[in-house]
């Protein structure tokens, strides 16, 4: 073999820079009409190379006979089987035989993803194969173990592309094993492919070395990651996703913010899936994490420059961000808590509760511990900031009203913050996306408040602060968010109206309800029935016709509406009979649209069953009460 | 182009390039096949032989002999005529690079053969306006590029300027200081867009692959202002959004896309995609926050799914060595057709910016009037009943209280100058009081000069916002014009006729084949059924010609022939007479249709829509004048419904 410093061995040398270059840096500019330009030069570089290493093979080719007996393997398959002798046989990757074999499989790879790149990826895939083969004739040593890793990356990301996820995972898993065992067994920072043509002067130092390596095996648990999300194993897609966030941080190869954003958005998979645990593990890595992003400069200094300004912008949103997935993480937890604690009218459950606390003094030790070994964030420097942001909202279901405060004032506390940022003049959107979190927090904290006067003004509280948007909004633009605002405000009269009720009846017991009292209770009641009414007439055509079918996604809200608008009209309070007669008539025309509709479209009914059926039971006693009331006031009369 | 139609598809053809000088230099097959009736595109692997090619049907399909104004005739023609409704419109141009994506888009502009969708909606805007009656119009263009999720605004003199989308309460998604231009004439918006393509290349010089991987989009945004029934003004505003998207080849490779752009299985190769890879677990239960959607699908947030007509475009190629990209497009552009829009006209909008102008022209003339007016009103009570009120807003009648007003300046000066003889002339005055006397008179001479100046000014304000407000109607419908009116009233009706192809114009009732529509057969079937063939299937489950779009006729037409014989029998007179008896209620009615539009505003759709009714020289369905009670017979003698059979039916 041409010794490494002679001439030839030079040139090669530097046809590989040149190939190298062309490839990372020219082909940036080339033009649009013949867009690979330099990749196909690359490509004629790599190609020089191949020939000269074959020729130096034919030259001193006394080994020619192992490469012989390994080629007669079946190879057709292109499953990358787990190859547990990759560590124990073959040439042993520093011999000449296995550094030659290996310097074959580098160019084979190089000119693989030239060919992927250049979008022939049939031709590519030979290449890649070849280099496969290549290295099946030596064992995995610190030579070679990165082309290894690579070349099966790039095999998974070319399988993945053809729709072939099986194929990409097997690649991509092999990956993943050799280079566990790699770090088992050996654990030397392994030599980079492009030193394999590079003069002794070029060597890479350790920590280079480590880095490339240590680079290339997140990209794998990258690319596994996106391959069991198209396997559709979400779970384990999120662990990967996991792993190359932390790998990312523990190799410091990020940016903070970025980093810290895609944190938030994984603690979103944890907190739909019930995992409160992560998901606030991953919340606090990303407030601590985008804390050394640095200071956001002050509005002076944004005004006087343009980068600033735009680093002060994006600061700002990114921050108001998290603070939103915060906000989504407090809402959740009480949410679900009421769910748990729900009896079948809605309220809550006192020996459900009774029942969960004394489980959750059982578990509690124990589980914890269990859990948070699996899923860590963080170096040493920022484990303990992690730990007290963590420290500072519960993980578990909250039980009692004083739990559930705590989280709705964490929740309310990141509202405040986000709103800074998303105001309502410039993002709409999402600044009432935040009211509607707020509004929810206080539902559900409602929920857990004994107090009915106390529940009551939560949920005034809410009123206040969704109904002056609600008709600020232009409804040709923003006629979904004013449905879902409608129909939360007549929701919440609703519930403010039962509450004055109860209360009333409670403190009143067998009198008869005096006038003020009265007057609130109609006052909520037609308020409630003047939302509900608001958000069926935006369902209607611009001529004001009811539509003839309800569309999927409002077919069950418009019945409900419907069905609410004729309870309503039943229980307002009136002395005058032919005030009673006509909400009287109003509920019944409303309860018969919901019966007829339903018998005109059958398949609304399974969509509507409860109201359904009180509907057709209240069609047929309506009539009689407004008979007996028309008779009664013919009598007076 | 009815108004209460809710919901309709985006509307997806595909336009395949011819083999060009290099492919078939280096004998490439040719894979792709084109069936323009059926609207399908066939497309063989050219690797594996035996496989069955793949079929993807669309609205419609252009193969390489396909003319650009046929193109804009059959797909563009309805959608901009639908932007000058008032309806937001928008074309999306999708494809390979190197595909004709840019041929389709501009064409060769000197060319008027070969001129592309950009240049002729320009022509096609502005003929209407010239055309237009009782209308005033304000045209206006912006020119903006998405690279990377930045925004830039390519008609701004500071192009290193980023800009940020917005959201008002009242008036939705907005790009905060873009800017936009009024434009006057094809040449002007001819103008606007160069400038703009300009400033789109020098962004380009420091990256190549810039132009390829950044979005465009030029927006026309016509705002047509008419007094309604109601005798109040009332504004339209349609607009138009024309976009290139970047090179589908590297839209995967360019990472952030819109959620509908994404193609799902590819694998993100950059690490700077992991955010996507991670919002793509979150299902959208209640707590997923969509702070990734791409700039591209929050502007366009409309035209996908929401209150606009779309139409997109995909281009092709038909050699075998990019089949694969050929098939990602298809595909593409076949999800594509999935996508609902509800569209309605956008009437009075708060941010029309016609609006404004008329409401400062009024303002300004107002201010003009008080000032002539003032002064006026004395001599105008003398010649009453002659002047103007000058409250018309008409430009002759503005020039003419100009004049009126030079005509009361001069006087007023002529006065002041004799009156100043006057005192130079009496030597009654004491010399110093004679000094303050003229003194004084010349200020007064000052006063008025000053006077005149403003009111100039003024008048020269209200006429450049005046001129920026585009009236049609006036000395241009002259004959030359009407007759190219009636040739491309022409070219429009044949454009539709070959658009809904033969199964449709023949076998559906005409009230069923909108412009816009897609055959709601398509999904599920080989190739799309007419709306017949369905009803056929569902009625009687073994028919002959199941999935065929084949009608099966009775047996009772001979029998009407032999009465068509009799007709000439009948003296003319008698015939006459006999029509007019015979004419039943219905036909009536459609004449009255036609009055009434005609009394109404002047939609200019709709009024062409009823010229060309009886000129259609094809038999076509008419459900106007049909029974009842018996859609598929016809009732009337005189005119066939149907094709003659000629032995076609089956016994």
């Amino acid at each position: 073999m041409a010794s490494i410093n002679s001439v030839e061995w030079r040139s090669i040398c530097d046809k590989f820079t040149n190939a190298q270059l062309l490839t990372e840096t020219e082909s940036r500019s080339d033009p649009e009409n013949d867009p690979f330009r330099s990749k196909y030069k690359a490509r004629e570089y790599l190609r020089e190379i191949y020939c000269s290493l074959k020729s130096f093979e034919a030259g001193d080719g006394e080994e020619d006979t192992v490469g012989d007996n390994c080629e007669q393997r079946p190879t057709d398959q292109p499953v990358d089987g787990q190859r547990e002798d990759a560590f124990s046989q073959g040439l042993s990757g520093d011999s000449p035989a296995g550094m030659r074999a290996a310097k074959l499989g580098a160019v084979e790879y190089y000119l693989g993803v030239n060919h992927v790149d250049t979008e022939e990826l049939p031709a590519g895939q030979e290449h890649l194969m070849n280099c496969l083969k290549m290295l099946d004739r030596c064992r995995v040593s610190s030579e070679n173990v990165s082309l290894f890793i690579h070349v099966r990356n790039q095999l998974g990301i070319l399988w993945a592309g053809r729709d072939e996820t099986e194929t990409a995972h097997g690649f991509l898993e092999t990956a993943e094993s050799i280079y566990q065992r790699y770090m088992k067994e050996d654990g030397r920072p392994p030599t980079d492919m492009t030193e394999y043509f590079s003069t002794e002067e070029n060597l890479l130092t350790h920590q280079e070395r480590a880095k490339r390596f240590e680079l290339a095996y997140t990209h794998t648990m990258y690319y596994l990651a996106q391959v069991y999300r198209n396997l559709g194993e979400n779970e384990r897609a999120a662990t990967y996703c996991h792993s190359t966030l932390q790998r990312q941080l523990q190799l410091n190869q990020f940016s903070p913010m970025e980093w810290a954003l895609n944190a938030a958005t994984l603690s979103q998979y944890y907190i739909t899936k019930g995992q409160y645990m992560e998901g606030r593990h991953c919340l606090a890595a990303a407030t601590v994490i985008s804390g050394l992003a640095g200071e956001v400069p002050s509005e002076a200094a944004a005004r006087e420059s343009e980068t600033e300004s735009e680093r002060r912008e994006q600061l700002q949103q990114k921050r108001a961000d998290i603070a939103r997935c915060w906000i989504k993480y407090c809402l959740n937890l009480l949410q679900d808590a009421k769910k748990l604690l729900e009896d079948n009218i809605g309220e809550l459950d006192t020996d459900r509760q009774d029942e969960l606390k004394r489980a959750r003094r059982q578990e509690e030790e124990e589980e914890e511990k269990g859990r948070k070994s699996a899923l860590l964030f963080g170096s040493e420097d920022t484990f303990d900031s992690i730990a007290s942001v963590e420290e500072k909202v519960m993980c578990l279901l909250p039980l009692d009203f004083t739990e559930a405060r705590a989280v709705f004032l964490v929740g309310q506390n990141y509202v405040t913050q986000a709103k800074e940022y998303f105001q309502m003049d410039g993002y709409v959107t999402d600044h009432i996306e935040i009211l509607q979190d707020h509004s929810s927090l206080f539902r559900a904290l409602a929920f857990f408040e004994e107090d009915l006067e106390r529940r009551c003004k939560m949920h005034k509280r809410r009123v206040d602060m969704l109904e002056p948007i609600c008709n600020d909004l232009n409804s040709r633009y923003y006629l979904l968010i004013r449905r879902q605002l409608m129909f939360e405000l007549a929701e919440t009269y609703n519930e403010m109206m039962d509450l004055k009720l109860t209360l009333a009846n409670r403190q009143a017991d067998n009198h008869s309800l005096d006038s003020h009292t009265i007057k609130k209770f109609n006052h909520l009641c037609s308020a409630s029935a003047r939302y509900f009414q608001m958000f069926l007439d935006s369902l209607c055509s611009p001529e004001g016709k009811q539509p003839e079918h309800l569309e999927e996604e409002v077919l069950r809200p418009a019945l409900v509406a419907r069905f609410r608008v004729a309870r309503l009209h039943s229980k307002l309070i009136s002395s005058s009979p032919p005030v009673q007669l006509e909400n009287l008539n109003r509920a019944l025309e409303n309860y018969k649209y919901v019966v007829q509709y339903c018998e005109a479209h059958p398949e609304a009914a399974a969509a509507v069953e409860t109201e359904l059926e009180l509907s057709t039971e209240m069609v047929g006693l309506l009539p009689l009460k407004i008979n007996r009331l028309k008779s009664r006031m013919a009598a007076n009369n | 182009m009815s108004k209460t139609k809710s919901s309709e598809s985006v509307k997806v053809v595909v336009r395949c390039r011819p083999m060009n000088d290099k492919e078939k230099a280096s004998k490439f097959n040719q894979v792709v096949s084109v069936d323009v009736k059926l609207g399908q595109i066939m497309v063989r692997n050219p690797r594996e032989a035996s496989e069955l090619p793949k079929v993807f049907t669309f609205d419609s399909v252009y193969d390489c002999n396909s003319k650009q104004i046929d193109l804009y005739d059959e797909t563009f023609r309805p959608l901009v005529d639908s932007v000058l409704l008032g309806f937001n419109g928008t074309i999306f141009a999708y494809g390979q690079t190197g595909t004709g994506k840019t041929y389709t888009m501009e064409g060769v502009r000197n060319d008027p053969e070969r001129r592309g969708v950009i240049p002729n909606s320009f022509e096609h805007i502005f003929t209407h306006i010239s055309r237009s009656q009782n209308q005033q119009y304000l045209v206006r263009a912006s020119y903006l590029e998405i690279y990377q999720e930045e925004i830039r605004d390519l008609l701004s003199k500071d192009q290193s300027h980023r800009l940020e989308l917005r959201e008002r309460p009242d008036t939705g998604v907005y790009v905060k200081d873009l800017s936009s231009f009024v434009t006057k004439s094809v040449r002007e918006i001819e103008h606007v867009m160069n400038v703009g393509n300009q400033n789109r290349s020098v962004g380009a010089t420091n990256m190549n692959e810039h132009s390829s991987r950044s979005h465009a989009i030029f927006v026309i945004t016509v705002e047509c202002s008419e007094l309604g029934m109601d005798g109040e003004n009332h504004i339209r505003v349609g607009k138009l959004n024309l976009v290139d998207l970047a090179g589908s080849e590297r839209q995967t490779k360019t990472g952030a896309q819109g959620e509908r752009l994404k193609e799902a299985t590819k694998i993100n190769l950059s690490l700077s995609a992991l955010g996507n890879v991670i919002s793509a677990l979150v299902d959208g239960r209640s707590s997923h926050i969509p702070y990734r959607d791409s700039k591209l699908t929050r502007l366009l947030q409309d035209s996908l799914g929401g209150n606009a007509r779309t139409v997109m475009v995909a281009n092709i190629g038909p050699a075998s060595y990019n089949v694969e990209e050929t098939l990602t497009t298809l595909r593409y552009a076949n999800r594509a057709k999935n996508i609902k829009n509800k569209p309605h006209i956008n009437e009075d909008p708060k941010d029309a910016l016609l609006r404004e102008f008329q409401e400062e022209i009024a303002r300004l003339k107002d201010q003009l009037e008080k000032r002539v007016g003032k002064k006026k009103r004395r001599r105008q009570r003398r010649r009453a009943g002659e002047g103007s009120d000058g409250e018309d807003l008409e430009d002759a009648e503005t020039e003419d209280d100009d004049e009126e007003g030079g005509d009361y300046w001069r006087e007023q000066q002529d006065k002041l100058e004799r009156e100043k003889k006057a005192i130079l002339d009496d030597h009654s005055l004491v010399a110093d009081e004679k000094d303050l006397l003229l003194r004084e008179k010349e200020k007064k001479m000052e006063d008025l000069r000053r006077e005149k100046e403003v009111g100039e000014m003024l008048a020269a304000k209200v006429k450049a916002m005046e001129s920026k407000l585009l009236v049609g109607g006036k000395n241009i419908v002259d004959h030359t014009n009407e007759q190219q009116r009636m040739l491309e009233l022409r070219r429009q009706e044949i454009a539709e006729q070959t658009y809904c192809s033969i199964w449709k114009s023949r076998f559906m009732p005409s009230s069923d084949h909108q412009m816009m529509s897609r055959p709601p057969s398509a999904v599920g079937y080989r190739r799309p059924l007419s709306h017949h063939a369905q009803i056929a299937m569902r009625m009687k489950p073994d028919m002959r010609y199941k999935a065929e779009n084949i009608l099966m006729l009775d047996m009772d037409l001979p029998a009407r022939t032999t009465e068509e014989y009799q007709e000439p029998v009948i003296a003319p007179k008698v015939a006459a007479a006999l029509e007019d008896a015979l004419r039943d209620e219905d036909e009536i009615q459609v004449d009255a249709s036609g009055f009434h539009s005609s009394l109404g505003p002047t939609l200019p759709a709709s009024a062409s829509g009823s010229l060309k009714k009886p000129k259609s020289g094809r038999p076509r369905t008419s459900k106007k004048s049909s029974t009842p009670t018996s859609p598929f017979s016809p009732c009337s003698p005189g005119s066939p419904l149907y094709p003659q059979s000629r032995g076609l039916v089956p016994k």
